[in-house]
């Protein structure tokens, strides 16, 4: 089956909604879509699925040409089958050329769907999007073989190309009220939504609620801090910056902390304001989980250690003696404040 | 012995020797100089000042100054010793070799690598094998052990019962004495009777006769084929008697090990996870290795079979490297574990023949009930080393004091009835000393004394540590 | 009732260098293990047989020869039977193409329940080839489970999400793609073992699964590896070395304050 590939046009987001409110993610892959489309001189849309959704047109302020508002009462809460077929049906109305989702829950579950059924390519966690100046193809970029290398992957015969992309890897753009653009509300035949699964219910986890996800300063600690003692001088220093902590795999793997506490290719990926990597070598699956925070500080002994090469600022130096210091620094510093 | 406290002239000194920044005063960073791995007050002391130099030079000049000073010096390797043999109990300085961590050769046609003393054991192995090679030393603390404390303490661990102890593998030293002079022996020559065995008296000397600056270690070929088996008993003596019963069965195991009840328990919250059969009343972790798949095969089949016949649960095989993981995690993180069942306590490395296993742990038994505390065990069954471990728990230093005075007396009394030792890898260090000192006649201690005075006439290096102080 | 469950040997270390220059990937260490998460997929199999009536359970895994091994392993832990396809014409399929392989597979297998396999691969950790499958077989798939009830009908499942859990009720047959805290795996036993090795794995070639050539390997996949290199980490580094004094620490301070970020 060949296909006529350019009938594609346009660059397409999936939004993300919880309880009929849009998810910041969706704003961060407007910022990602938006660099594709100016690039390709083409619109970028947004599709939500949802039953009822509130502020719609923040997506046209954050960067989005056009919205594509599914609405069904099935799609309220997310269910894979409902969700790809909708969103199969609006590829074939649409025709979009490149399909960009977040690497959540649901946008790994539900784009593997999708792109099984139309049968094209899909590229998990990219890191790098960008467009090839010849071919205009995209050019999809993910760290591989358990991170030590990075692939640069293309769909060259099939459409959509499509990519997901790890939540919190770009900044969500500030609302700008002048935007203009289209809110289109589709309404599909009930059978696109028959599904024989059934939504029980969500139950919010509060303990992931002081999730380093949303923390502004990390401290994260790896090997480096030798046992579960030298650890809790990063929870310390997290303590007193009010920050979140952070850890390796292996850090976990040991017992130092807990799964929700490790970052990488494995755990999560954050973007803080400030990342403070102590005790750890910046292994490449780590830093995939945090080189894209604002200002990277590191300690370790190891001057060749990786992570120097993603810091701004390193200090050569075992942890046991640098830290305490900089924990002296800190209450010092709060104190004159 | 008098001795001398660290002056500002010394330090002086100290500093234009190694370098400003690597002469530590500041009581926040010399803290964990302060203490091994033995977790108790009694056994922890500040340093003085803390010295890292980079090589033999500079520690041959230390030692020199701290001759002429008179001020003892307390080598240190990783920290993780559990007979504070690294802790400056009179004082004085700590020589730490952390900064003397390279591996200087990997020879792969003599099969030797040569390294200083500041390389993890782990670092040694993963090297080893990164050549297809093994050095088969391996403490459950390897992670962060030196390997230079290895030597120090003669170093046993779990693949004692096939490769033997460190001692074993170590066949050359470059050794600072206490004189400040540099001396080699040994090397790469597999035979060596020139003069006397001097490599093997330093080795588990804990830093009492010098200071070991290059170590030359043996390596062999890496084993192609391994197997674990995690077998758990119904009973603590079910399990033991099982051990001599498999050491005579025709195959030497790699690693023979145990872990009762309570270990158990403690590596399950330890790791937060859920072991097989955690309410076993004892586990067997036994290890086979060798060059062919079916080899290793048979072997575990006769020895899980062997289990089986004699009261085992289960016998569950772990033949591939994530299960291999799961089975190590919960023995080797023993030391850490017992700290969730109490944060103080008081652990024993008593080491008896093999065949008198089931009856020391009967006798554990026995003192844990007189005195009701618990004494959770754990070890290397096929080597006769048992870690018995008194926890304090909520008892006062007084009510602690006494029962480890107790327990130790009787625990001590029943290991030397049944023809056995003090400490099987842990070492003497300042822990034991006294201890051994009442259980040695006068005549070994005698040589053990001619030894120290000759090499160490001033007595500067670690006193107090295996020989107690006069 | 039928159970599939996805196996894949993965190299056992994640140590893996490019030769700067030839730009072929070096694997230190030639251990391979079965796929963490695919352990807890077999190990919840293995539950759901031993706590239910009349369950089969069947591992599968595509990969070269050398894969029996893991296969094996799984008939020890319990597995009642492994299949393995494998074959040059699988070489380079991408994501895609091993689901249609995968779910020839399962389908040449007879009727199945519920099929079951870990959430991702540490190797490729794309995650997407559960879902894929699913679609191809016309199942339901549900993702990121962390607990599987076994109902009359179908299963409950709960799946972990950002900020929480969901619980979903889908009826058999259904593929579920599990994670780490689904359970604990455990280990073999000697009677596991001496039973793999009578049991014989079944090898089925690319040509006995009933696809179309141009739907398998490279030739079917719809993506293409442009080129894989080190991955380029630069940022301008100030690199201070500490020397005992709290210069150095000083200097940090001094540097966040200019930033603005404490």
């Amino acid at each position: 089956m060949t296909q006529d590939i350019s009938q594609y046009k346009g660059v397409l987001v999936l939004g993300e909604q919880r309880d009929g409110k849009i998810q910041t993610v969706t704003y961060e892959l407007l910022t990602r879509g938006r660099a594709l489309a100016d690039e390709l001189q083409c619109d970028l849309a947004c599709v939500l699925l949802g039953q009822e959704i509130e502020n719609v047109e923040e997506v046209i302020q954050r960067g989005a040409d056009k919205v594509f508002f599914i609405q069904h009462p099935a799609l309220a809460n997310f269910l894979p089958k409902p969700y790809s077929n909708a969103i199969c049906q609006l590829i074939e109305e649409e025709k979009p050329e490149i399909i960009v989702a977040a690497a959540t829950t649901t946008g790994r579950t539900v784009m593997p769907l999708v792109a099984a059924k139309v049968n094209t390519g899909l590229t998990a966690d990219c890191t790098e999007l960008t467009i090839d100046p010849e071919s205009k193809i995209l050019l999809q970029t993910r760290p591989a073989i358990g991170g030590n290398i990075m692939a640069t992957i293309k769909t060259p015969n099939h459409r959509p190309q499509m990519a997901t992309v790890r939540p919190k890897s770009a900044k969500p753009a500030p609302i700008d009220p002048s935007r203009q653009g289209q809110v289109i509300v589709k309404k599909y035949d009930g059978a696109v939504f028959i599904t024989p699964e059934k939504f029980l219910e969500y139950i919010k986890d509060t303990t992931q609620e002081v999730s380093i996800e949303e923390a502004d300063i990390i401290v994260a600690g790896g090997k480096g801090m030798k046992n579960a003692e030298g650890f809790k001088m990063v929870e310390e220093l997290a303590r007193l910056l009010g920050a979140g902590v952070g850890a390796t795999r292996d850090a976990v793997e040991l017992g130092w902390t807990t799964y929700p506490h490790q970052i990488g290719l494995s755990g999560k990926t954050v973007s803080p304001k400030l990342y403070i990597a102590l005790g750890l070598s910046g292994k490449i699956q780590h830093l995939a989980g945090m080189q894209t925070s604002e200002v990277i500080v590191a300690v370790n002994k190891d001057p060749e250690a990786q992570i120097f090469k993603v810091a701004d600022f390193g200090i050569v130096g075992d942890v046991f003696e640098v830290v305490p210091m900089l924990l002296d620094a800190v209450k010092k510093a709060k104190a004159t404040v | 012995m008098q001795f001398n406290k660290v002056t500002e002239q010394l330090i002086a000194e100290l500093k234009s020797i190694v370098g400003e920044a690597n002469v530590l005063q500041d009581e926040e960073k010399i803290e964990m100089y302060s203490r091994d791995e033995v977790s108790d007050k009694l056994w922890e002391k500040m340093p003085e000042v803390v010295v890292k130099p980079a090589n033999a030079e500079e520690i041959s000049a230390i030692v020199k100054l701290a001759n002429r000073e008179m001020v003892p010096i307390t080598p240190r390797g990783g920290g993780t010793g559990l007979a504070a043999g690294a802790v400056p109990l009179i004082g004085g300085m700590v020589l730490s070799l952390e900064r003397m961590n390279k591996i200087l050769e990997v020879d792969t046609e003599n099969l030797f690598m040569v390294v200083e003393p500041g390389v993890t054991t782990g670092d040694v192995q993963k090297t080893a094998k990164s050549y297809g090679l093994l050095y088969a030393g391996d403490p459950c603390s390897a992670d962060s052990s030196f390997i230079g404390g290895n030597v120090a303490t003669n170093a046993g661990g779990n693949k004692a019962v096939k490769y033997g102890v460190t001692s074993r593998h170590i066949y050359g030293l470059e050794v600072v004495m206490p004189s400040g002079e540099v001396v080699t022996f040994g090397g790469k020559n597999v035979k060596d009777v020139t003069g006397y065995d001097f490599v093997h008296l330093m080795v588990g000397s804990e830093g009492t006769l010098g200071i070991v600056t290059k170590i030359w270690l043996k390596l062999m070929p890496l084993p192609k084929y391994v197997a674990d088996l995690l077998v758990p008993f119904a009973d603590m003596q079910s399990a033991i008697k099982v051990v001599p019963k498999i050491m005579t069965a025709g195959i030497i195991p790699t690693c023979l090990e145990f872990m009762d009840r309570l270990s158990i328990k403690a590596a399950e919250m330890y790791l937060n996870k859920k072991l097989p059969y955690s309410d076993a009343g004892a586990y067997i972790i036994c290890e086979i290795d060798g060059s062919s798949e079916t080899q290793v095969q048979d072997d575990y089949e006769t020895i899980g079979k062997l289990c089986l016949e004699n009261g085992a649960l289960e016998v569950f095989v772990a033949d591939n490297m994530s299960s291999q993981e799961r089975i190590w995690k919960a023995r080797k993180c023993y030391a850490e574990a017992i700290r969730m069942l109490s944060p103080v306590y008081c652990m024993e490395d008593v080491v008896v023949p093999v065949s008198n296993i089931p009856k020391a742990l009967e006798a554990i038994e026995r003192i844990s009930q007189k005195y009701n505390c618990k004494i959770p065990s754990c070890g290397h069954a096929g080597d006769g080393n048992i870690h018995a471990t008194i926890l304090r728990e909520d008892r006062n230093e007084q009510e602690w004091h006494d029962l480890k005075d107790n327990v130790l007396d009787e625990l001590y009394e029943a290991v030397y009835a049944l023809g056995g030792n003090l400490s099987g890898e842990h070492g003497i260090g300042a822990k034991r000393a006294e201890a051994m000192d009442k259980h040695m006649t006068e005549a070994q201690l005698n040589v053990l004394r001619a030894i120290k005075k000759a090499l160490d006439p001033n007595g500067i290096m670690n006193p107090g540590k295996l020989l107690k102080l006069q | 009732m039928n159970i599939v469950v996805l196996i894949k040997q993965v190299p056992g270390t994640d140590n893996v260098k490019l030769d700067p220059e030839t730009g072929v990937m070096i694997r230190s260490g030639k251990d391979t293990i079965i796929n963490p998460l695919d352990e807890n997929a077999l190990e919840e199999a293995i539950r759901i047989k031993n706590s239910h009536p009349n369950v089969k359970v069947t591992a599968v895994s595509m990969g070269p020869e050398s894969a029996i091994k893991a296969l094996k392993e799984a008939v020890a832990m319990g597995a009642d039977a492994g299949v393995l396809i494998s074959g040059r014409a699988f070489a380079g399929s991408d994501t895609i193409a091993t689901a249609k392989a995968l779910a020839a597979t399962i389908k040449k297998l007879g009727p199945v329940d519920l099929v079951i396999c870990g959430e991702r691969a540490t190797d490729g950790e794309t995650g997407q080839t559960g879902a894929m499958i699913a679609n191809y077989l016309d199942i339901p798939v549900q993702t990121y489970v962390s607990s599987v009830e076994i109902q009359q009908a179908g299963v409950v499942v709960k799946r972990t999400v950002e900020g929480g859990f969901e619980r979903v009720e889908v009826p058999f047959p259904v593929l579920i793609t599990v994670n780490k805290d689904i359970n604990e795996p455990g280990f073999p036993t000697l009677a596991g073992k001496l039973r793999a090795k009578q049991v014989e794995i079944t090898i089925w070639r690319p040509e006995e699964l009933g696809l179309d050539k141009s739907e398998l390997g490279l030739v079917g996949s719809p993506t293409r590896v442009v080129k894989v290199f080190s991955p380029k980490l630069a940022r301008d580094t100030i690199l201070h070395k500490a020397d005992g004094t709290t210069g150095p620490v000083d200097e940090l301070m001094k540097f966040l304050a200019a930033k603005e970020v404490l």
